[in-house]
């Protein structure tokens, strides 16, 4: 119905040597599948992709970057199911569900994932994806994405203050306000800065704001954010809605995007102030992959498609995230202007390359315990 | 203390000979109760009302003042308006009522057995009943699915094959907590005379099991059976990555993902069913008569 | 549990080789049902400890010497040794005064389920349940200053960020563990065995020394045992509570094998073989100590 033959006999083919892989236990997978067939025009693929009937995502909470709508409007507009597994898994997750369910067609096996930044060479590494170009390719910057199609940048945002009103009457407007012994007990990250990505960056954030280059900010990152653990000004739980909502952690460093739609979420219940530091901004980029297994390719390959049209990267922009074909779209007077007019000042906000996050990423996770924790450890 | 004795509820019988007069001693003996039950339960419910204070916060404008109408019981419509919350409450009840099925009637036999016939075994099978604690659940379900989605065992891509698996799981999850449970209540019951009684009437293991074990448990099962249901009603990750949203937990869990005051509404909600459920099994299992297991044999 | 009884039900009676071999098959469900579901999924995580990128290797193993790891450790063993032997106290106390208090069977009742509930009212739920209470900003802690002057964050230095903090909160769930295994242990302590020393002349308190607690002990230590891998396996609610600012094992094998960093799975499953084997020597303690107890018991 719509396949072409040689796509049929590439999936086929494909079918066949996953059947005949290795048991069950083996970490190291055999050949994916190919996919750089002879590629279909977009009615071949939406056939493809609603014979196939569902999609399965991972990773994708309603409200980060409105993918909820972006689902919704998915699902409307094909019919076909979108079958969601864990939102709140992080990115180590999304590669280990591919790795776990590599003999799998069931709906436990992801199609897509979004992960972030460094994960996107990672997974190429390991063989987890599939190489796809969507149609707008070219619109994506050549520093977010795999020459060969294996991963993509999708959006990105920067880091600001989510705070409290209701507690704190005076936000704070740049990293080292933070030290301020007013905030004593009030600034929080959203994770753990040896595991999550928004608590890595925040602390390279601060680090870029205190004279750090895009070398070398992890170090002025961990040492700034010692001297705030030393202030007394950091309070150790793991921020959340909840707990902003109630006060416990009233300064949270979170995405544009999630402080945004959680400001608009509460609807004034409390007062919410979004604050973006005025230095020490950059780009936090996620990428998007094929998997290698996904028991719906087609499917998976509408979902793409979809979402670098001009209808899915303005979704995203609703959500208050940057889609990656921003600059491209902007030149081309496609963004309505009260889009434009809601998302934050980022001026300045720079793109450090894959090399220099991951080397800030080693520094941070590595350090963070002794360089910052060695005072909270002995807690209690 | 030994020797086989008449199925009679002895304790009863000497609760009743002895019968303090009401009054004094009955006070008496329960003013250290009373203190420490309050105590206790200060300390439980505290947070809860925490919790319930939180979750209350949550309001709407009034469109006349523009000001916020609190208390309100915003968080908890958005639970209850969902028709998907009925349908995840009884796939897990279902779930749980299988799962506590196959843990006792996996794991009554094989405490009774180790007690009576392999004692040298018991540290081998407690350590193996105490490893799920040690596993973490992320790495247990995916391995699930890696053991079950490859040859020779690929059922979890059929719908029954994925809850079987998930069974499975929450029978493991559940080893620690029954397992205790069944050697206490093994403990205080004279498992060899009993066995021996038995027999000596002809009876063999099943029926020994079924007609002589099993009833003088009842106290210790109910207790596993609580526990299980709690596990079961209240598991995240693995029901998660096997089944998707269809259970309980899962389903909870993304209804309030990410927002502010509707997680505290979803736990009190899932809190108070889950008692709810307990009270129901407690009236049944103890057939609404005293709590007392028909403790035959002295020991 | 087909085994025939090859003698007359009487122990030790028959040849050593034969009961050996027919008495093991009574294990057998529960082992194959322990290795389809718990031991063949975590064969991954078992190979996965003896390799690093692909690599066979011991570095992860050697790894684990780490000052850091060691930290966690030790944190992980002192938090769960004190809940789990605080819980078992105070667990205790709370099950006697539940059995033996006279207390309402309403009361009972409810405090049973009520357990069953709060046994596995863990992670993100409880957790915030507390920072909501006692956290720098919570409605206890707020209450006490604003009524009674006293900040106890301030003033007192207590922070729920802690070891400290980290016990209250577990006892949440230890508690309820506790009592819902002794519960049915207590219940069938003799009425007749109190009063028979009573009426020898024994005082209450000689009774408990001498008679109630040495019969109940081996169940004591076993919960207790059970308490000290409930808290030792526990990851999300301390993790939600200290963001990882306190080490300890379960949050850093989290950040190993979860999360949006690469970084070290292999050391993350060398850490989760090191909590199997503090597991393991944990239990070989607790045998020692359980067949000392049992001692006297065997008549």
């Amino acid at each position: 119905m719509g396949l072409t033959r040689s796509t049929s006999l590439a999936l086929v083919g494909a079918a066949a040597l996953v059947a005949s892989s290795v048991p069950a236990f083996a970490q190291s997978p055999s050949a994916p599948a190919a996919s750089m067939a002879a590629p279909m025009t977009m009615d071949q693929l939406v056939a493809a992709a609603q014979a196939e009937g569902m999609l399965t995502t991972i990773a994708l909470p309603d409200d980060w970057c409105n993918y909820r709508e972006m689902i919704d409007t998915f699902k409307a507009k094909y019919g076909i199911e979108v079958n969601e597994l864990d939102p709140n898994a992080g990115s180590n997750d999304e590669l280990e569900a591919i790795k776990a369910n590599i003999g799998n067609t069931g709906p436990q096996a992801p199609d897509v994932i979004d992960v972030g930044l460094s994960f996107g060479p990672q997974a190429k590494g390991e063989d987890l994806l599939m190489p796809y170009k969507v149609a707008t390719w070219d619109d994506i910057p050549d520093e977010v994405k795999d020459p060969d199609g294996y991963w993509w940048g999708d959006y990105y945002g920067v880091l600001t203050f989510e705070v409290n009103k209701a507690v704190v009457p005076n936000s704070p407007a740049d990293w080292s306000d933070l030290l301020k012994p007013e905030y004593a007990n009030q600034i929080a990250l959203a994770g753990d800065p040896r595991s999550s990505n928004q608590a890595i960056q925040a602390v390279y954030a601060a680090g870029l704001a205190n004279g750090g280059t895009l070398d070398d900010a992890a170090d002025a990152g961990l040492a700034f954010w010692k001297s705030v653990v030393d202030a007394g000004n950091f309070v150790p739980v793991v921020a959340k809605p909840g707990t902003i909502a109630q006060g416990e952690t009233p300064i949270t460093i979170r995405w544009n995007y999630n402080a945004l739609s959680n400001r608009d979420a509460l609807a004034g219940n409390p007062e919410i102030d979004v604050v973006v530091p005025a230095s020490g901004r950059f780009a936090g980029v996620y990428v998007q992959g094929i998997s290698a297994y996904a028991p719906h390719p087609n499917a998976a390959k509408l979902w793409q498609e979809f979402l670098y049209s001009d209808e899915g990267q303005l979704i995203w922009m609703k959500g208050y995230c940057y889609p990656i074909r921003y600059q491209a779209m902007l030149e081309a007077g496609t963004i309505p202007q009260e889009l434009l007019d809601a998302l934050p000042d980022v001026s300045g906000a720079v793109f450090p390359t894959l090399a220099q996050l991951d080397a800030a990423k080693a520094t941070i996770t590595e350090q963070w315990d002794t360089v910052v924790g060695a005072d909270v450890v002995d807690g209690g | 203390m030994s020797g086989p004795a008449p199925v009679v509820d002895a304790a009863r019988l000497a609760d009743d000979l002895d019968a303090p007069p009401r009054g004094r001693r009955r006070e008496r003996g329960a003013l250290w109760a009373w203190v420490v039950v309050i105590i206790a339960i200060t300390y439980f419910i505290v947070p809860l009302i925490s919790t319930l204070e939180f979750s209350l916060r949550a309001a709407v404008k009034d469109p006349v003042t523009g000001e916020f109408i609190r208390p309100s019981l915003q968080a908890y419509t958005l639970v209850f308006n969902d028709p998907k919350f009925i349908d995840a409450l009884l796939y897990s009840f279902r779930m749980a009522l299988v799962t506590i099925a196959v843990s006792l009637l996996l794991l009554v036999p094989t405490a009774f057995w180790v007690r009576l016939k392999l004692p040298r075994l018991r540290p081998v099978v407690e350590l193996v009943t105490l490893m799920p604690f040690v596993i973490p659940p992320v790495i247990l379900v995916f391995g699930l699915i890696r053991t079950y989605s490859g040859q020779p065992f690929a059922i979890i891509s059929t719908p029954l094959g994925a809850d079987a698996v998930l069974v499975g799981a929450y029978v493991v999850l559940s080893f620690p907590y029954m397992y205790r449970a069944v050697d206490t209540g093994l403990a205080s019951i004279d498992l060899r005379s009993l066995t021996e009684a038995a027999q000596s009437m002809g009876a063999g293991w099943p029926r020994i099991l079924w007609s002589v074990i099993f009833p003088n448990l009842r106290s210790a099962l109910l207790s596993g059976a609580f526990l299980t249901l709690a596990i079961v009603i209240g598991e995240y990750t693995i029901a998660n990555f096997l089944v998707g949203t269809k259970p309980f937990g899962p389903y909870l869990s993304l209804l309030g993902q990410n927002k502010a005051y509707e997680p505290a509404a979803v736990s009190l909600i899932s809190f108070g069913i889950t008692w709810a459920a307990m009270l129901m099994i407690l009236i049944v299992g103890r057939g609404g008569g005293r709590g007392r297991a028909p403790v035959t044999g002295a020991r | 549990m087909t085994v025939k009884a090859t003698t007359a039900g009487i122990p030790g009676a028959s040849p050593a080789s034969r009961r050996f071999s027919w008495n093991w098959l009574g294990v057998v469900p529960f082992f194959a049902f322990a290795i389809a579901f718990m031991f063949l999924p975590i064969t991954f995580l078992v190979v996965g400890s003896f390799q690093s990128a692909g690599q066979w290797t011991l570095a992860n193993y050697i790894g684990l010497g780490d000052a850091y790891i060691q930290t966690a450790y030790r944190n992980s063993i002192i938090l769960s040794a004190i809940t789990a032997i605080g819980g078992g106290i105070l667990g205790f106390l709370i099950a006697a005064a539940l059995v033996l208090g006279r207390l309402p069977r309403a009361l009972t009742a409810g405090m049973l389920t009520f357990s069953g509930v709060a046994s596995n009212f863990a992670g993100v739920p409880l957790a915030l349940a507390f920072v909501f209470t006692i956290g720098n900003n919570g409605l206890l802690t707020k209450l006490l200053d604003e009524h009674l002057g006293i900040n106890i964050v301030t003033q007192a230095g207590f922070s729920l960020y802690s070891i400290l903090g980290l016990a209250i909160v577990y006892m949440y769930f230890q508690l309820p563990l506790m009592i819902l295994i002794i519960v049915p242990a207590i219940e069938g302590l003799r009425k007749d065995w109190r009063e028979a020393a009573l009426n020898l002349g024994a005082t209450p308190r000689q009774y408990w020394r001498s008679i109630a607690l040495p019969i109940l002990m081996p169940t004591i230590l076993g919960t207790i045992i059970l308490l000290f891998g409930n808290a030792f396996g526990a990851q999300a609610t301390a993790f939600q509570l200290t963001g990882g600012t306190i080490p300890i094992a379960p949050v850093v094998i989290g950040t190993q094998i979860r999360g949006d960093v690469l970084r070290n799975p292999g050391l993350g499953y060398a850490m989760a073989m090191g909590m199997v084997v503090i597991m393991g020597i944990s239990i070989g303690l607790y045998s020692l100590l359980q067949r000392r107890a049992e001692r006297w018991l065997r008549s």
